[in-house]
């Protein structure tokens, strides 16, 4: 006899769950983990996966204060969350940076304004930016490149290394040094000059293209469409184009802004975050635009090195905006009139 | 080959059509049949035949009441046995006796007699809205229609009815295709259908190259769904938006599945009113899939059992596609004249959906729409019910295919929160609407009142007329000529005032077959009663000047 109900909804072939593309992500993540871990040592992996069980600890906890079933957890964003802000850290962070810095994330971005899909802002930025606000010593610290085991990697994640101790060993990344090297250097003096340890912009280039690798992945599996990244890079590139141009000495070159910083994980991993960003395929191009444009402004006019967790977060703040305006035409409707009622 | 152009959106679900590809049978004779006085666009008919009696296979037993509503008939011939307000049984006598109307050469016979075959013969659209055919081919009598579609594309998984009606009657699909589209004055019929049915384009082709008094175009079209609906279809093969609210008579276009076309040929060509039709019954849950050609009414267990059914592992089943059809809450039913597959499907074939998850918006139910909507957006502010939102991103331009749902990986179950948040819409509507409906049937209660004063006055006066031939009488007015002049203007502009409603009508229900429009129905009743007393009175003051004329 029947055995389903009336009312049962039967799919002649489930679409790949939401789980399952969260997993995904976190499989395209892998070159890129690998390659900076590579290079920077096993701080990297000790990062994301301190990350990963806040992560998942936070989210089990507030799906049972909140006297919810622990079944959201197999949607795996948490773990992804983890995963991006773990690899965002200066490699190595103290245990209770990440601790706070997934606070903001799971707890403060995410579940506070209704769990997953509600939350407008990317909640790996959002922990990112905190901590960045709040403990500025400590995030820009980034190591110059590292045997698989630093010395004192120990003592640095337990945090019972000193900020001294930590900042010996720390340098500043290539974008950074590129912007504090002075207004009278020259851009070929300071290259020439060798401003960095031995090694670094190599393996800035390499995690980069690591990333762009898992990039590759996400757009061949179809997990993330070629709007957000293209028009991201795109806007990055004709700005940081532009500016190199009209004066190379105080611009870096577009090649930098590339393949140093968060540019390539930012573009395919970060802003591409399906639920803080603009929905419609035009929301989508306007917006990353939005972001490669911001992290240029910020990049070279504002006081932080990097700029990728500001921007993004910025265009979230438009989001809304940007849906309501960039709604497509329905089939054989005129364009609709943008003020017809919001 | 024609060329064809690409609609936005649309899927892949597996095809799951081979199972029901087989020989067509004739399922055997029911025993008795059910027919429901609904099932059709628009007011359930009316009942005209009592218990007790005698009906052929195509006694009329129902007329349609109202203008979108249609005819009824007998399928078996016996006895009536039951006949309430929802639906007439007849018991069979296993005799198969037939009761046909004369046979019309379309080619020699003028429009009016074959509208009044088809509207006789009780043929409506067989595709599931079930709507009028009469009324749809009269639309070109209000708009210029230049093609007409033969909607082939069965984009559906699993129905196979229209490409088994296409291999077995590809020529008499076309000749009721010339039928229909010299009913509205179109100048060429193109055929769509997708690339997945070889042996129904070689039909096609086949019957193509007898000559066509109108030319005609095959277009095959790629297999995606939704390319079977109305506006995805004459996107792919006409490259023309049909607008908004609109209807495809708006770009001048008519569509007709093959089913449809075939039971028009025969309700003129043969004088078969319609009482059969062909059925997909498939599904894992049945030993013996294939196309029946099925009596309407026939009961669905019988029909099921007959295939092999095998109740054990029956999960669930469907009336009409997995896509766009609805499941049926047990075997109970009867055949219906819209139904046009029956799907037996077992848990494996058809698995339970995943629970739901949260939207994590990821775009692909907006990237495989074939409206240009954004599903995601809908589906937050139907759950959040604001009205405003959904009328933003235009809640009811969704043609409900199901395509978002298909792709989302949350399992969102889309189209039911679209199809709730449509009907509390609806209901607003009508409650906002209820004084008005109100105000219309108090004007058509009154203009039934003022046409029967006016039909009664105009008796009189004939009867008077005949009595005192010659005399003038003392009713009428000092001029009479200026008198007939306003009368004969009024008895123009109440015939205007029910082509108006007649086509406010016809345009709403094809919009929306599901839905009741009695207020529009109501509408159109006021101004034929307007008409006929404005008729009346025109006869009236004939009479009354008549003999004075005639002096
Ligand atoms: S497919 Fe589902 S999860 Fe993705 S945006 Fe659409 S509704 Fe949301
Ligand atoms: S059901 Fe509606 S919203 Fe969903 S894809 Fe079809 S038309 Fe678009």
């Amino acid at each position: 006899m029947l055995h389903a109900s009336h009312n049962d909804r039967r799919l002649l072939r489930p679409a790949p769950s939401t789980g399952s593309i969260m997993r995904w992500v976190i499989v395209a993540t892998l070159p890129g983990l690998a390659t900076m871990t590579f290079f920077f040592g096993l701080g990297v992996v000790s990062n994301v996966l301190l990350a990963a069980a806040f992560g998942l600890g936070f989210e089990a906890l507030i799906l049972r204060l909140r006297k919810r079933s622990l079944h959201p957890l197999n949607d795996s964003s948490a773990l992804l969350t983890g995963v991006l802000l773990g690899a965002s850290l200066p490699p190595a962070s103290p245990w209770w940076l990440i601790g706070v810095g997934m606070l903001a994330a799971i707890v403060v971005a995410k579940q506070l304004y209704g769990g997953l899909g509600h939350n407008p802002f990317n909640p790996a930025m959002v922990g990112y930016a905190l901590l960045l606000v709040s403990f500025p010593t400590y995030m820009t610290l980034w190591s110059p490149p590292q045997p698989l085991w630093p010395e004192g990697l120990w003592g640095q994640i337990t945090g019972s290394a000193s900020l001294a101790q930590i900042d010996g060993l720390s340098g500043a990344t290539p974008l950074d040094a590129f912007k504090h090297k002075g207004a009278g250097v020259s851009a070929g003096d300071f290259w020439a000059g060798q401003p960095l340890p031995e090694g670094t912009l190599n393996a800035w280039r390499w995690v980069a293209v690591a990333w762009l690798a898992g990039g590759v992945l996400l757009l061949a599996k179809r997990l993330i469409s070629w709007h957000i990244p293209v028009a991201m890079l795109g806007s990055m590139m004709v700005m940081a184009t532009l500016l190199h141009g009209f004066e190379a000495d105080r611009f870096a070159s577009p090649w930098l802004h590339l393949f140093t910083g968060a540019t390539l994980f930012g573009a395919f991993f970060i802003a591409t975050d399906p639920v803080s960003a603009a929905t419609s395929q035009r929301g989508k191009l306007i917006y990353a635009a939005g972001i490669g444009v911001l992290i240029m402004v910020i990049r070279t006019w504002g006081g932080y090195p990097d700029a990728v967790a500001f921007a993004v977060l910025l265009m979230n703040l438009g989001v809304p905006l940007l849906d309501l305006y960039t709604a497509p035409r329905p089939a054989g409707r005129p364009p609709a009139p943008a003020k017809e009622r919001s | 080959m024609a060329r064809t152009f690409e609609f936005h959106g649309g899927v892949y679900p597996p095809e799951r059509k081979q199972r029901s590809l087989v020989p067509v049978r004739h399922a055997t004779l029911p025993s008795h049949v059910v027919l429901s006085l609904d099932q059709h666009a628009g007011r359930p008919a009316r009942a005209i035949v009592a218990v007790g009696d005698r009906v052929s296979v195509g006694t009329p037993i129902a007329r349609r009441d109202g203008m979108i509503s249609a005819d009824l008939h007998a399928s078996i011939s016996g006895t009536v046995t039951h006949s309430d307000a929802l639906a007439i049984t007849v018991e069979g006598d296993g005799h198969d006796t037939w009761q046909r109307l004369p046979p019309l050469d379309w080619r020699s016979v003028d429009t009016e007699p074959l509208l009044a075959r088809l509207e006789q013969s009780g043929v409506v659209g067989l595709g599931g809205a079930g709507f009028p055919t009469h009324i749809k081919a009269r639309l070109g009598e209000q708009q210029r229609i230049d093609t007409l579609v033969v909607n082939a594309a069965e984009c559906e998984p699993y129905i196979t009815a229209d490409d088994l009606t296409l291999q077995g009657f590809a020529g008499d699909v076309l000749d009721g295709a010339q039928l229909i589209a010299s009913l509205c004055d179109a100048r060429q019929i193109v055929v769509g259908i997708e690339d997945n049915k070889p042996e129904a384009i070689q039909a096609l082709e086949h019957a193509m190259a007898t000559s066509q008094p109108l030319p005609v175009t095959l277009s095959v079209i790629a297999t995606r769904y939704p390319s079977g609906g109305e506006r995805q279809l004459i996107k792919a093969l006409l490259d023309r938006d049909v607008p908004h609210q609109g209807l495809p008579a708006d770009v001048g276009v008519l569509c007709h599945n093959p089913g449809t076309l075939l039971a028009a040929l025969r309700a003129v060509r043969d004088g078969e009113p319609l009482v059969e039709r062909l059925v997909t019954l498939t599904g894992d849950a049945l030993a013996d899939p294939g196309n029946r050609w099925v009596r309407i009414g026939t009961p669905i267990a019988t029909l099921l059992e007959e295939a092999g059914l095998q109740r054990a592992t029956l999960d669930q089943l469907i009336e009409g596609g997995p896509m766009m059809g609805t499941s049926l809450a047990d075997t109970d039913g009867v055949i219906r004249k819209a139904t046009n597959c029956l799907i037996a499907a077992t848990r494996q074939e058809l698995p339970p959906s995943p629970p739901e998850s949260p939207c994590i918006r990821c775009g692909a139910c907006e990237d495989v729409c074939p409206a240009h909507l954004l599903p995601q957006q809908l589906h937050w502010y139907a759950r959040a019910k604001d009205d405003d939102k959904l009328a933003h991103y235009r809640l009811f331009d969704c043609i409900e295919c199901n395509a978002c749902s298909y792709v989302c990986p949350s399992h969102i179950p889309l189209v039911t929160d679209y199809r709730s948040a449509k009907t509390r819409l609806r209901h607003q509507r009508l409650e906002a609407a209820k004084a008005e409906h109100a105000k219309h049937r108090f004007e058509w209660r009154q203009a039934r009142l003022a046409r029967e004063e006016a039909q009664k006055q105009a008796r009189r006066q004939a009867r008077l007329a005949k009595q005192t031939s010659g005399q003038p009488t003392g009713a009428q007015s000092t001029s009479p000529q200026a008198d007939l002049r306003s009368l004969r203007i009024a008895q123009t502009a109440a015939k205007a005032a029910v082509r108006k409603a007649e086509k406010n009508l016809a345009r709403a229900a094809q919009q929306d077959p599901g839905e009741s429009h009695e207020d529009l129905e109501t509408q159109l009743a006021t101004a034929q009663e307007n008409l006929r007393a404005a008729d009346a009175h025109l006869a009236d003051a004939r009479n009354a000047s008549a003999p004075q004329e005639t002096r």
